[in-house]
């Protein structure tokens, strides 16, 4: 019932995209998101098409996992669309209808406003795409050290999201079996209203927090008794290491940038 | 040379009522003493509740006896300084292969204990490759720990603390949620690193068979060693193993009905192998 839950989205392949440093990765796209919101007119959002559309082609992931990112946003672009087209004001009128007035300007900034969603979901989806969660816990951990200063946990950011990535999988066996026992015994988990479902959905979460509050003592245990202390003078195995790809691709991102600027001050 | 000296060991519980006031203690070990020398095997028997796995966690220092002391390596576990030294001299390996497993890649997991000892990137290196080979996973180094078998986490579990170079290792009951084949395949693994690395094993359990193995036995009930000694010292007192709610080896208590019935054997018989022996030289 609940199997074949894949966390993150990971799409495993050999490209140039995959290979980059995770850090180089997570910076580059909060760079291109940043970058969606400098210059907001037709020519610039071209040039981000063109941009995009290499790096998915070099990203060798099929446009359909790309896809499949937006549909869980569409009800979104379908209100900031309708949204945008009915509450804009402007001078050219295009429709009237009772008291409704539809202006060019309206329809431009909805269009827009689409197109940057668009490319806002497809942009971050390439990161998840291609960037396995450990490397991309291990990225977020390195870029947020210098944070540690100013108290910002970043050991146990990482360490907390990579034991919710192993224990993600084990949790919903577990709901399944849970679900299965109860089904067993007469529990319906399928019919009726929604609230009728969310209620028989209560006696599966009792079992499955003291299950996983039982674990957690476990664990807790076990990696006290491996010396875990936190993070201090704790070393790594797998040091991450920037290589001449990432300075490329950190070159590209300037350039791309200082394209769109460019189109901001021409424009 | 000892390796693990216990004396007096006592360990209290505080039993706390509803409001958090300690109504009683309950003592989980009274008065053990434990004497481990280095490169022994040596398993604990004892039922559930028998303070075995009490026992155990003192030699991690995971716990601290309330009486009391235990040296590991000569170290106190009652200092402070020493806690994480003891902790990698004596590794454990817990019951459930599945809360005791770290990371989502095997071998990320196997350099969980150096990482935090603070080893350097490339003595971790080698440390997790010659625990994998020892273990033999290699060929699942980059796996994710989910799609293993219970045998197979569980020697991961065992490679987890070998990264750390310990010279002992305390399983608490690590075969308890494994099939037969995981089991076998536990025990072979640790009686590779007895044998052939010469690690000190203390093997908590409750299978008899498991028990045989072992260079040294002790049997605890009620908070205290009752009986320690050989296998065949052990097992020979079957009317006693069943008095304090344990058994003996299936071959073992059929070979002690046989002598009751007349057979004579000259040795107590642990095994299969021994069983067929003995009866072949019945006349």
């Amino acid at each position: 019932m609940i199997r074949d839950i894949t966390i993150g989205q990971y799409y495993p392949a050999d490209s140039v995209l995959h290979r980059l440093d995770p850090r180089t990765k997570l910076i580059i796209t909060f760079i291109y998101i940043s970058s969606l919101f400098i210059s907001v007119n037709y020519i610039s959002y071209g040039f981000v098409f063109v941009f995009l559309a290499t790096i998915i082609g070099l990203s060798k992931v099929p446009i359909k996992f790309m896809l499949k990112g937006l549909k869980m946003i569409f009800v979104i672009i379908i209100f900031t669309v309708v949204f945008n087209v009915f509450l804009t004001p402007g001078e050219t009128e295009v429709f009237r209808f009772w008291k409704i007035i539809i202006y060019k300007e309206g329809l431009i900034t909805a269009s827009l406003m689409a197109t940057r969603l668009v490319f806002l979901i497809i942009g971050s989806s390439i990161l998840t795409l291609t960037t396995s969660p450990i490397t991309l816990t291990d990225g977020i951990e390195y870029l947020l050290k210098p944070l540690e200063k100013i108290k910002v946990p970043a050991h146990e950011i990482a360490m907390m999201m990579t034991i919710a990535l192993r224990f993600i999988p084990i949790l919903l066996e577990e709901t399944d079996k849970i679900m299965k026992a109860q089904m067993a015994r007469g529990a319906d988990f399928e019919t009726g209203g929604l609230i009728k479902r969310a209620k028989s959905m209560l006696p599966l979460l009792v079992p499955l927090f003291i299950s996983a509050f039982r674990r957690a003592d476990d664990l807790a245990l076990a990696m006290e008794a491996r010396c875990y202390r936190g993070g201090e003078g704790r070393t790594r195995m797998n040091v991450l290491k920037y290589k001449w790809q990432d300075g490329i691709a950190f070159l590209v991102i300037v350039c791309y940038l200082g394209v769109l600027i460019a189109f901001k001050l021409v424009l | 040379m000892a390796i693990i000296s216990g004396l007096n060991l006592t360990y209290e519980y505080k039993i706390h009522n509803e409001e958090g006031v300690v109504e009683s203690t309950h003592k989980a070990i009274k008065d053990v003493a434990l004497d481990v020398m280095k490169g022994e095997f040596i398993a604990i028997l004892g039922h559930n509740g028998s303070g075995k796995s009490t026992l155990a966690k003192h030699i991690n220092a995971l716990l601290k006896p309330t009486e009391g002391t235990i040296l590991i390596k000569g170290m106190d576990s009652k200092d402070d300084e020493h806690v994480w030294d003891i902790r990698q001299t004596a590794g454990m390996v817990f019951q459930n292969p599945d809360n005791q497993i770290i990371a989502t890649i095997v071998e990320e997991d196997v350099a969980f204990g150096p990482e935090n000892m603070g080893v350097e990137a490339s003595l971790i290196r080698e440390h997790v490759d010659k625990a994998l080979v020892a273990v033999e996973m290699t060929e699942y180094a980059r796996h994710s720990p989910n799609k293993l078998s219970g045998g197979q986490k569980q020697r991961i579990a065992i490679a987890g603390v070998l990264a750390m170079k310990p010279e002992c290792i305390i399983l608490d009951e690590p075969t308890a949620m494994l099939d037969p084949s995981g089991r076998n395949e536990v025990l072979k693994t640790v009686l590779e690193l007895n044998k052939e690395e010469g690690i000190t094993i203390i093997l908590i359990t409750h299978f008899m068979e498991e028990a045989v193995l072992a260079d040294r036995v002790l049997v605890m009930s009620e908070g205290e060693v009752v009986l320690g000694g050989t296998p065949k010292e052990v097992f020979s007192k079957v009317e006693y193993m069943k008095s304090i709610g344990l058994s003996v080896p299936q071959v073992t208590e059929v070979a002690s009905k046989l002598q009751k019935d007349g057979a004579t054997f000259n040795q107590t018989i642990l095994t299969i192998d021994e069983m067929v022996d003995a009866i072949c030289q019945l006349k």
